[in-house]
């Protein structure tokens, strides 16, 4: 159970002068209830890839399979949820219940069902119940955009893509939409989060894809990701790379506030801060 | 995204390098002549004409079909209409209607007018720079008493620059959003009504939302319609006039 990519390339606009590749021999898998991030910088590749993996795009060489069925197909499009970037322009219902049901709707899921599934997965995003007869229009940035995502996961994909989802999101909601991903990724839904923006992902996410102009150029763990000195490494481990080259013993692959904190509290010897 | 729809494709032919008055006078040239036009042989050397200067510009067709293709759809169904509600001579029935001759020739007339306007449109598109567009079209207007009407030569410049500029754009914000829609399960096919629902409420928010967004940007820049001088000061040459000349001389020998 998992999805594979198998060297694929695609070239937008191919027999024209503006012909690009956007895809270079791209292998990866992504296997059952794993958290994957896929990195890199703005127009590496990553939108493009995303769109291979539910089959909206096919490739022009190569072959990407779900679960071991080709990937373009309506049955696809139900294992794999996929959301795009400014998920907000995709809202239309009259109300976020009509919105968010939109989905499990098309893949054939009637009521009672459809209701409880709608509620969960507002309820997962910590949207309240209340919100369901609002137009989703009057709703703020932050919240449509959440109603959108949970569009996205009332279908109960079994591969859920997530493309830029923290962008536009602010701490109170980062927080929850993270823990709402790890929660479905512990019981068995592989995340795809893609963005360029790693330092809030790296602590979450199981294993890292960095693409650099359409090409995978390395797979590994978050910690194996810092060591390689990426483009986008956070500031975080900046500051312990630093602090690594001065002679301070601290670890070079912590990632986030908490772990870089007690890393640093640790070398000093204040056992106190440690504790807290 | 990358979309084809009348969009600038950079070359270096004797089409690209000509004087965009040149080439903004010979469309309305050819569109007049195509709608004068009121018989295949008429349309047919519109055709050769324009295979002629697809050659000359070196644009694959596979561009101009592009452009093309989305009003397909429109076109057919035009077609259809004429077939079934001209009177004239029929040629067999469907549900109590009957399908004229008439019909169909003046169907396919009006179908193949469209499509060559279109196409035109879209090798002027192909071979001109959007800003070079605009400079042609604000100088040629610029003799007319327009600000007699409280607008000016460059404010309908600027206006027909941003439709331009509008078109692609749009498309690509329609195939996001219906890559969108196909992604939660959307069947274009089984559910034509939930498509056109799904699609056009949040296309017509995106077209008013950009449209604001491009008039508050425009204004936050000082955006003042009075006179601007522009990046390109096209000269007609006399290679232009020999052109335009050749070129008029050609579609009123023809059509």
């Amino acid at each position: 159970m998992s999805i594979e990519v198998k060297d694929v390339t695609f070239r937008y606009a191919p027999g024209t002068p503006l012909e690009t590749t956007a895809l270079e021999g791209i292998s990866l898998s992504i296997n059952k209830g794993e958290f994957v991030l896929i990195s890199g910088a703005i127009g590496s590749g990553k939108s493009t890839l995303i769109r291979h993996l539910n089959g909206l795009l096919r490739p022009s060489s190569g072959q990407v399979t779900v679960d071991g069925i080709a990937a373009h197909g309506k049955k696809v499009k139900a294992k794999v949820g996929v959301l795009f970037q400014f998920p907000h322009q995709q809202l239309f219902g009259r109300t976020v219940f009509e919105d968010v049901a939109f989905g499990p709707g098309n893949f054939g899921l009637r009521n009672p069902e459809l209701e409880k599934h709608v509620h969960d997965a507002l309820e997962m995003l910590g949207l309240s119940q209340g919100i369901c007869p609002i137009s989703p229009f009057s709703l703020s940035g932050g919240q449509k955009r959440l109603v959108a995502i949970a569009g996205v996961l009332a279908s109960r994909p079994d591969y859920i893509v997530l493309d830029e989802p923290l962008s536009g999101l602010d701490v109170g909601h980062k927080k929850s939409l993270l823990s709402a991903l790890q929660l479905l990724s512990s019981k068995g839904t592989s995340v795809v989060v893609v963005s360029h923006q790693v330092s809030d992902l790296l602590s979450v996410a199981q294993r890292v894809f960095l693409l650099d102009r359409g090409s995978l150029v390395f797979s590994g763990t978050p910690a194996e990701y810092v060591r390689h000195s990426p483009p986008s490494m956070p500031e975080i481990n900046f500051l312990m790379k630093e602090l690594r080259s001065r002679g301070f013993d601290v670890r070079d692959d912590a990632f986030g506030i908490d772990d870089a904190f007690s890393e640093i509290t640790r070398v000093l010897g204040l056992k106190g801060a440690v504790e807290e | 995204m990358n979309t084809l729809l009348f969009r600038y494709v950079p070359g270096n032919s004797f089409l690209h390098r000509l004087d965009p008055r040149v080439k903004i006078t010979g469309m309305m040239i050819v569109s007049i002549s195509i709608f004068m036009s009121s018989s295949l042989r008429q349309l047919a050397s519109v055709a050769l004409i324009f295979f002629l200067l697809l050659l000359v510009s070196s644009i694959s067709p596979k561009i101009i079909f592009d452009a093309v293709r989305p009003m397909l759809l429109f076109l057919a169904v035009i077609l259809i209409l004429q077939f079934f509600l001209m009177d004239g001579e029929p040629v067999f029935y469907i549900m109590g209607h009957d399908a004229t001759y008439e019909g169909l020739r003046h169907g396919v007339l009006l179908t193949l007018r469209f499509l060559f306007l279109l196409m035109f449109a879209s090798l002027l598109t192909a071979t001109t720079t959007p800003s070079l567009v605009t400079v042609g079209m604000e100088r040629m207007l610029r003799p007319l008493p327009l600000r007699k009407l409280g607008i000016s030569s460059f404010d309908l410049a600027t206006m027909v620059f941003l439709s331009l500029h509008f078109v692609p754009f749009l498309y690509g914000s329609f195939s996001h959003l219906r890559d969108a829609q196909i992604s939660r399960g959307l069947d274009m096919r089984r559910n034509p009504f939930g498509a056109v629902y799904s699609l056009s409420v949040p296309m017509v928010r995106i077209a008013i939302t950009s449209a604001e967004e491009v008039a508050v940007a425009m204004e936050s820049r000082c955006y003042q319609g009075g006179h601007r001088s522009s990046l390109h000061a096209p000269v007609l040459q006399k290679k232009d006039l020999a052109a335009l000349l050749a070129f008029s001389i050609l579609v009123l020998a023809l059509v």
